[in-house]
């Protein structure tokens, strides 16, 4: 990996996830903090994507590099943590019963996920379905359910909407340009996975091959 | 060297912006102003505009008090002077303060001012020298925003007409 990948725009594509993350405009701009469970989902998803080859921590900090070298890596893999962590944060309804389900929703799929793809490619395909399903859940179908109704009709179908869910499913109203952050966000962040070190693997060419296996063969 | 240098230079970088990150998240500033004025603030190199401030004084006194927050704001615009949030405050408790009752909207923004200004004040604590104001502290003025806005017997005895606006 370049050093001006490692050092520079690894690090600011990650940063401008974690700081765009917790934006959420309303009546005024909120930088809402991560909840604790989303912690919890960036532990696992920083999980997945090691198992899933997509993250090789060992590639940015091992005995071997220089110790700025470490700490440049040492800023990748808490940043990767970190904007995993904002991306939950994004994604996650602010309250109510949505809340909670996309919380269990989430948990199960990372597990899914890590019990489930081994290769890079499927891993980050994986990840931009739960989080690209998650977007389209709480910005598009759960944003529709809390507007506020224009129409007669939308506000008595709303009206009886929140009356048979105990008022646990509308959301709190976010301004339209909350929808496009949280998607220019999601994409940095998927780009941001991409970007990241995966393990080296050797290729060896048929000659190299029939030489080690030689090799072997003589030593037996 | 220059591999090296790029390090480095990344590694500033990024703690510059992962310490602007956690000052966002902690300060929540609103606009634009609020983000300079803060970070002015935090090197203390921040100062308010004195001639709208002492306009905001003026108008003030004279009880023209809705003209005298926009001078305020004008005085102090991202926020950061205890003083000139103390007068905002102020000026929200005399907007809201009525014989009968009390504005619960003037006062719970008089209230945010009056703990901003706490916030504000070195060690909590700011004494205002003037002699035209009923209250001198924000401590004072803060006690009185919340007592209005919590719903007493008191609130009920006929004598608080005769009360009186400090």
């Amino acid at each position: 990996m370049k050093a001006t990948t490692e050092a520079i725009y690894l690090p600011l594509v990650l940063f401008t996830v974690i700081l765009f993350g917790g934006i959420r405009v309303a009546d005024r701009i909120v930088f809402a903090p991560p909840p604790l469970f989303t912690l919890v989902l960036g532990v696992m998803l920083f999980g997945v994507l090691v198992r899933g080859q997509v993250f090789a921590p060992d590639r940015l900090m091992n005995s071997s590099r220089s110790p700025i070298s470490n700490l440049n890596g040492l800023v990748v893999v808490l940043a990767t943590f970190f904007a995993a962590t904002q991306a939950f944060n994004l994604v996650i309804p602010e309250a109510g019963l949505p809340f909670v389900l996309f919380n269990v929703f989430l948990f199960v799929l990372l597990l899914n996920t890590m019990a489930g793809s081994h290769d890079r490619l499927s891993v980050l395909r994986s990840l931009a379905v739960v989080t690209g399903a998650a977007f389209v859940l709480k910005f598009v179908v759960l944003a529709a359910l809390s507007e506020p109704g224009d129409s007669t009709l939308k506000r008595v179908l709303q009206t009886m909407l929140e009356g048979v869910t105990l008022g646990t499913l509308t959301q709190p109203v976010l301004h339209r340009a909350s929808g496009y952050l949280a998607f220019f966000t999601l994409v940095l962040f998927m780009v941001g996975l991409a970007m990241l070190p995966g393990p080296t693997h050797v290729k060896l060419v048929p000659a190299d091959r029939s030489r080690i296996v030689a090799l072997i063969e003589s030593d037996e | 060297m220059q591999d090296r240098s790029i390090r480095v230079f990344g590694l500033v970088l990024s703690i510059c912006y992962a310490t602007g990150i956690l000052w966002l998240y902690i300060r929540q500033p609103q606009t634009v102003a609020e983000v300079t004025g803060g970070l002015a603030a935090s090197v203390g190199a921040y100062r308010i505009d004195q001639r709208a401030f002492d306009d905001g004084l003026a108008l003030f006194h004279r009880d023209e008090l809705e003209a005298s927050r926009a001078a305020f704001e004008r005085a102090d615009p991202a926020g950061r002077d205890a003083l000139t949030q103390f007068y905002i405050a102020y000026s929200y408790y005399r907007s809201g303060w009525g014989r009968l009752y009390q504005d619960d909207v003037y006062f719970k923004q008089g209230l945010e001012r009056a703990d901003k200004a706490i916030e504000l004040a070195p060690d909590g604590r700011l004494i205002v020298d003037d002699r035209r104001l009923g209250m001198h502290s924000a401590d004072e003025l803060r006690a009185e925003l919340a007592q209005g806005l919590r719903t007493e017997v008191s609130d009920f005895n006929p004598m608080r007409v005769f009360g009186t606006r400090k």
